[in-house]
């Protein structure tokens, strides 16, 4: 595996990131539903007594919202008439997929529509709530879906005890949905008429001072349950399979022959059947990034996290144009990234697979 | 045992972290629900409600809403404007400034600064095109060389309601925002007319946005009693008490400039269930817009009831069903009446608002004074629909109904998706409509392209929400011809009526608009472009040590400003 190699990877995936963000681009710009009418507001309210908002007087608000938001250029360099005959208009430089680009190229992800804001200066606070959370989620679903594998797949014969209660609870959670789960939490563990143990909200308003055992403290309860939401959605997809893999992995030759050396069965497992029932899947702990977005969205609505998936899903909602063409293509890079880091665990546990360059 | 030591403290911690909030005391902060960010602080902007409530705090206007008689009142103005009507299509409204009124930075607020701000309203580049329209009756405001304080605002017709809606707009500073004067020198009028791009208007749009007024609104000095501590976006705003504030020493305080709380805190909590459950752990003191099935079970809750107050106002939006007036099954008006005897307001209130709301004859609530109560409220009639539709030209045959071989009867509802008592709405109507052998299919559509469907009018039958106010009595926006592209989703259009319309806002008297109002009220029965439902109510729970919240029918439907805290709950109650 060469420098060269991993170069090559990274650049096809950019090129993979901007082709899916210039797709974004132009699919959102054909919708319907243009961002000015979250501006302008609703045009059948009462607010205003004595003046009539008419077609022709909000036209013009239309108008200037659209010219400060350079929405009145048009989209790419090439366009075709709406009416007939067909004909296509060549626009140079002046479009707003140019101008966007451009942007782009300088490291200036746009500004929002909504706010006015740059791009990037939502997204940067936003990413400082949702990495941790999804890092730490995704290192404790790991660590959790190893163990917890690894102790299912060492029962011999019908599962009994502890066993057989979480396989059922894995089965059951893989059934439900997260937004479900995250709200049978909320409603178990933070209501006052049951259990009243955590907060309602993933993030207080007066932690104590930073950096101290108090902070710690606070932040821990807070953030327990959003991490439990995440960490158990994500959970029965990666112990299950990997308790059928590390299972057929017990039953092979090796592993009777290290059992017929002594070894326990959890050393026979921990130190034997793992590191081959881990590697077909690399895929999949590398691919939790999308299941992750996904939860974060859910769980960061309903725990009132100030976090990307939120912003994400705000942005759509209300037609944010530039923050939602943003997100997807920090989602995708993300997304090339963790294949990219799959391949090259890959080619690092088994040489027989890497590239010959 | 060291470890064991730490274990325990570590423990005590995590627990004490968890456990929620200790008994509140005069002067914490008052802490209310948000179900989303402001987005922007922005006074030119104000695309939602909450920026509306959080400019609010941070600056004054010339008359502000009074939540205890849900009327104007003088905040910045002295008095209401005295009103002058010039011949037959002006009026002058004259103001006086208080003499107590100043800024931050201690300057007085002249009328110079009222001038700037209705510029800045039409000045090009600024995110002003929201709000722009709302103003534009007004033409120019006319100085006194004598007194700085004193203005006249000239506006082009005349309404009663001219005296009200002119002052209710945060007045801005021209000295921290225009030292040099630069809008002096064009008129209202000239920027109203068209958008000039001169290099001082441009100049002005820059140095506004630069200032970036949205997100720092301390950078310039304002005149409201609170300023901006912190903000978090998407999690919270803190508005923290001025130590001093221009209208402290007014004796005795007008209810509209009173700040009683040193601290207001938003929470942003955007889902239902889990801000029930702050307020009932105690994150949250304030919880306004419940929803009803929320409502209901906190107050069926004895130890909710303990320790929350329940208020429930009817507010000014109108929860409506619209017919589409230029799909040709509905193009007469006795079909259109047909069907709206197939809606169940009464029904529909008990079942989707727990009754709190209020049923209504048309568009004004039964509490207006220009209410026709010689109307009687629309109720569910099958019987009725069928002679209706009968009468209008069709026939039941072959299993439905039908006018011509060619014109069946079968309708789409419209209505936004994942809202519950617009899905009600539009399944009683389904079920009413099928017992009588029509057809109807529910569309419910995603909110950001609902408007561009009704405007497409791919639609027989839509259910909204009409937002209103205590002085929305022009209905132009909603069944004018010239807003049939715009809030006309039902493209409704009658020169009588239009008519009608007209008068009602130029209308010159109190009793000259109830004698219009009246008959409007009847035409829009007799039309029935539209079937107004029921009034839907404001919801507000809030900790019982929290009084004066002024509940009310009028957004956001509480006066944080003016909320009390008579310190912390009864032992007895936590337990």
């Amino acid at each position: 595996m060469s420098f060269w190699w991993v170069f090559a990877r990274l650049g096809r995936a950019l090129l993979a990131a901007w082709g899916i963000a210039s797709a974004i681009f132009l699919t959102v710009h054909l919708l319907p539903a243009a961002p000015d009418e979250f501006t302008l507001g609703d045009p059948s309210e009462l607010g205003s007594a004595v003046s009539l908002r008419t077609s022709a007087s909000r036209q013009a608000a239309r108008q200037a919202l659209r010219h400060r938001l350079g929405l009145d250029e048009p989209v790419f360099y090439l366009t075709r008439t709406a009416g007939r005959p067909v004909r296509w208009q060549w626009h140079g430089r002046h479009n707003q997929y140019h101008h966007w680009l451009s942007l782009l190229l300088r490291g200036n992800l746009g500004y929002s529509y909504r706010t006015g804001q740059p791009v990037a200066a939502l997204l940067g606070p936003a990413l400082a709530y949702s990495i941790p959370l999804m890092v730490l989620a995704a290192a404790l679903a790991t660590g959790l879906a190893i163990w917890l594998a690894l102790g299912l797949a060492n029962a011999s014969g019908a599962l009994t005890g502890w066993q057989a209660v979480a396989r059922t609870l894995l089965t059951g959670i893989q059934a439900l949905p997260l937004f479900s789960l995250s709200l049978a939490l909320l409603l178990l563990l933070a209501n006052p008429d049951l259990l009243n143990l955590l907060p309602a909200d993933g993030m207080s308003t007066d932690y104590p001072p930073l950096g101290g055992v108090a902070w710690l403290a606070s932040y821990g309860a807070h953030l327990v349950l959003p991490l439990l939401s995440l960490v158990l959605a994500v959970l029965p997809e990666l112990t299950l399979p990997l308790e059928a893999t590390l299972r057929q992995e017990l039953r092979a030759d090796y592993a009777s022959t290290a059992r017929s050396k002594g070894l326990t069965s959890w050393q026979v497992a921990y130190r034997h059947a793992l590191p081959n029932a881990l590697l077909p899947l690399l895929t999949s702990f590398t691919g939790l990034l999308p299941t992750m977005v996904a939860g974060t969205v859910v769980v960061e609505v309903l725990f009132a996290l100030p976090g990307t998936g939120r912003l994400l899903a705000e942005a759509a909602a209300t037609h944010d144009y530039p923050l939602v063409i943003a997100s997807v293509l920090l989602t995708s890079i993300a997304r090339m990234l963790a294949l990219l880091l799959a391949d090259v665990l890959y080619f690092w546990t088994d040489p027989r697979l890497r590239p010959s360059l | 045992m060291r470890y064991l030591w730490l274990g325990n403290y570590l423990l005590a911690l995590l627990l004490s972290a968890c456990t929620p909030p200790a008994n509140r005391q005069v002067g914490d902060p008052i802490r209310i629900r948000w179900a989303r960010d402001p987005e922007t602080l922005d006074p030119l902007a104000q695309p939602n409600q909450n920026t509306v409530e959080a400019i609010n705090l941070l600056h004054a206007g010339l008359l502000q809403l009074n939540f205890q008689t849900s009327e104007y009142a003088p905040a910045l103005a002295e008095a209401l404007p005295t009103v002058q009507l010039l011949g037959d299509s002006l009026t002058q409204l004259d103001y006086h400034l208080r003499a107590a009124a100043t800024w931050d930075d201690g300057r007085p607020v002249l009328a110079t600064d009222v001038d700037f701000t209705l510029k800045l309203l039409n000045c090009p580049g600024l995110p002003n095109e929201g709000v722009r329209s709302q103003f534009s009756f007004i033409q120019q405001l006319q100085l006194d060389p004598t007194d700085p304080r004193h203005f006249k605002l000239m506006c082009r017709g005349q309404a009663p309601e001219y005296p009200w809606v002119s002052g209710d707009f945060p007045i801005l500073s021209e000295a921290s925002l225009d030292s040099t004067h630069s809008l002096r020198q064009f008129s209202l009028a000239s920027l109203q007319r068209a958008a000039q791009t001169t290099p001082a208007l441009l100049a002005l749009a820059k140095h506004y946005q630069a200032l970036s007024q949205g997100y720092y609104p301390n950078r310039l000095p304002g005149c409201g009693p609170y300023r901006l501590a912190d903000w978090q976006p998407n999690h919270s705003l803190t508005f923290e008490r001025k130590a001093t504030w221009w209208a402290d020493q007014l004796r005795p305080a007008p209810l509209v400039l009173q700040a009683h709380p040193k601290i207001i805190k938003y929470i942003i909590l955007p889902d239902d269930g889990a801000a029930v459950l702050a307020l009932r752990r105690h994150e949250l003191d304030v919880y306004p817009s419940m929803q009803a099935r929320d409502f209901q079970r906190l107050k069926a809750s004895p130890l909710a009831q303990r320790e929350l107050a329940f208020y429930s106002s009817p507010s000014y939006d109108l929860l409506y069903a619209g017919f589409n007036t230029q799909c040709p099954a509905l193009r007469d008006k006795l079909t259109r009446q047909a069907l709206g005897c197939l809606f169940d307001p009464a029904g529909l209130l008990a079942g989707t608002q727990l009754g709190q709301g209020q049923r209504t004859v048309g568009l004004l609530p039964p509490s207006s004074p220009f209410y026709n109560d010689s109307l009687p409220l629309p109720t569910y009639a099958p019987a009725q629909a069928v002679q209706l539709l009968r009468q209008a030209g069709w026939q039941f045959v072959a299993g439905g109904w039908r006018r011509s071989p060619a014109q069946r009867l079968a309708l789409s509802v419209r209505y936004r998706t994942n809202e519950e008592t617009f899905e009600t709405v539009a399944l009683q109507f389904r079920a009413a409509a099928a017992k009588l052998g029509i057809p109807v299919e529910l569309r419910p559509t995603e909110a950001t392209t609902l408007n561009h469907t009704l405007h497409a009018g791919d639609f027989d039958v839509f259910v909204r929400i009409l937002k209103g106010s205590p002085l929305g009595f022009n209905f132009e926006p909603v069944l004018h011809s010239r807003a049939v592209q715009e809030g006309n989703f039902g493209g409704f259009s009658s020169p009588t009526t239009d008519h009608l319309l007209e008068a009602i806002v130029t209308a010159s008297t109190a009793a000259r608009k109830r004698q219009l109002l009246r008959k409007f009220q009847v035409q829009l029965r007799e039309e029935s472009p539209l079937l107004p439902l029921f009034f839907m109510p404001y919801r507000l729970a809030a900790d019982r040590h929290l009084s004066h919240l002024l509940p009310s029918g009028l957004k956001p439907g509480y006066s944080a400003a003016a909320i009390i805290s008579s310190g912390s709950l009864p032992a007895a109650a936590r337990k």
